[in-house]
């Protein structure tokens, strides 16, 4: 026996050493016996593959549009909802403006009514 | 159906396996089983343990053929699962870990530029190796993976691989020196 002289002839005669042996000769045949009669490995036929993988992605992918629909639509109507409220706070400071503007003008009246007496009765006094 | 006939390309033998057919599932076994049952021997030092392993992995890729993409991903899953097992098995059957290979169990090498001591005292060797560093010799030197390939498959560092060949490869060629001192001396 002799011993190879650098890492490079080692390496080669382990390569040759561990060459892929046969299995036995009846091996395949005692393995297609313990195969499963009625399961089928997969699918019927390849066609059928991007079916199954729809139907393996569609209905995670429906729910998850279904989900961004719904995040958007609620996102919508908050918004929508929201100037709203906003016209309506609008509305109702104006009305506010106007009554308070109403409200001082008819205390203006009263005040000068009050502060200037009728002119009968200022010569009533007179004499 | 007779596959002989028909003469599928490899793709198309995936394909119909796939799609059921038990005819092209036996071609593909036939394909990898020397490869696989290789695995299992020398991992397990056995050739009954060799073959139950080899019989797991191919039911094992019966089940799970629609995962297989192409025949490139099938020997590498094939080679992936048959080298996990084997180390799963060894690690459940501690006495075989270290079990040199059994009588009968080796397989001569018809190879003119070999030489057969040679060649039966590094089986022999490989066989004393810790179970992980075995699998990766075995990877390396069986099925001529590069090192990433040897990572991906056993689930390891690119750096682990590089270093139980290393360590393995100093380990052997030195017990093979011891070998061959002990002969020298036998002699003298």
């Amino acid at each position: 026996m002799k011993l190879p002289n650098s890492n490079e002839h080692f390496e080669d005669e382990l390569r040759r050493a561990l060459r892929p042996v046969d299995a036995p000769e009846d091996f395949t045949e005692r393995l297609m016996r313990a195969l499963p009669a009625d399961a089928k490995p997969v699918l019927i036929s390849s066609n059928i593959a991007p079916r199954a993988r729809a139907r393996q992605f569609g209905i995670p992918a429906a729910l998850a549009a279904s989900l961004l629909v719904a995040v958007m639509l609620g996102k919508h109507v908050a918004v929508e909802r929201e100037q709203i409220a906003e016209q309506q706070g609008r509305e109702a400071s104006l009305k506010l403006m106007q009554a308070l503007r109403v409200t001082s003008q008819k205390l203006d009246i009263a005040y000068q009514a009050v502060q200037s007496p009728p002119p009968a009765a200022a010569e009533e006094n007179r004499s | 159906m007779n596959l002989q006939a028909t003469n599928p390309v490899p793709d198309s033998l995936l394909l119909q396996a796939r799609a059921g057919n038990r005819q092209a599932f036996a071609a593909l076994v036939r394909q990898h089983q020397g490869s696989v049952f290789s695995i299992g021997l020398r991992m397990l030092s056995r050739r009954d343990a060799a073959e139950d392993l080899a019989q797991d992995v191919f039911l094992q890729l019966y089940r799970k053929l629609d995962s297989i993409e192409s025949l490139e991903h099938l020997g590498f899953w094939l080679r992936r699962v048959a080298a996990n097992l084997a180390i799963d098995w060894l690690r459940r059957l501690p006495y075989s870990a270290t079990q040199p290979l059994e009588e009968g169990a080796e397989v001569a090498v018809h190879d003119p530029d070999s030489d057969p001591l040679m060649s039966r005292e590094l089986t022999r060797l490989l066989g004393e190796l810790a179970p992980h560093p075995r699998a990766v010799m075995l990877l390396r030197y069986q099925e001529d993976q590069d090192v990433a390939e040897i990572a991906a498959a056993l689930d390891m560092p690119v750096n682990t691989v590089k270093s139980h060949i290393k360590r393995s490869l100093t380990a052997l060629r030195g017990r093979m020196i011891g070998a061959k001192l002990i002969d020298c001396e036998e002699l003298t």
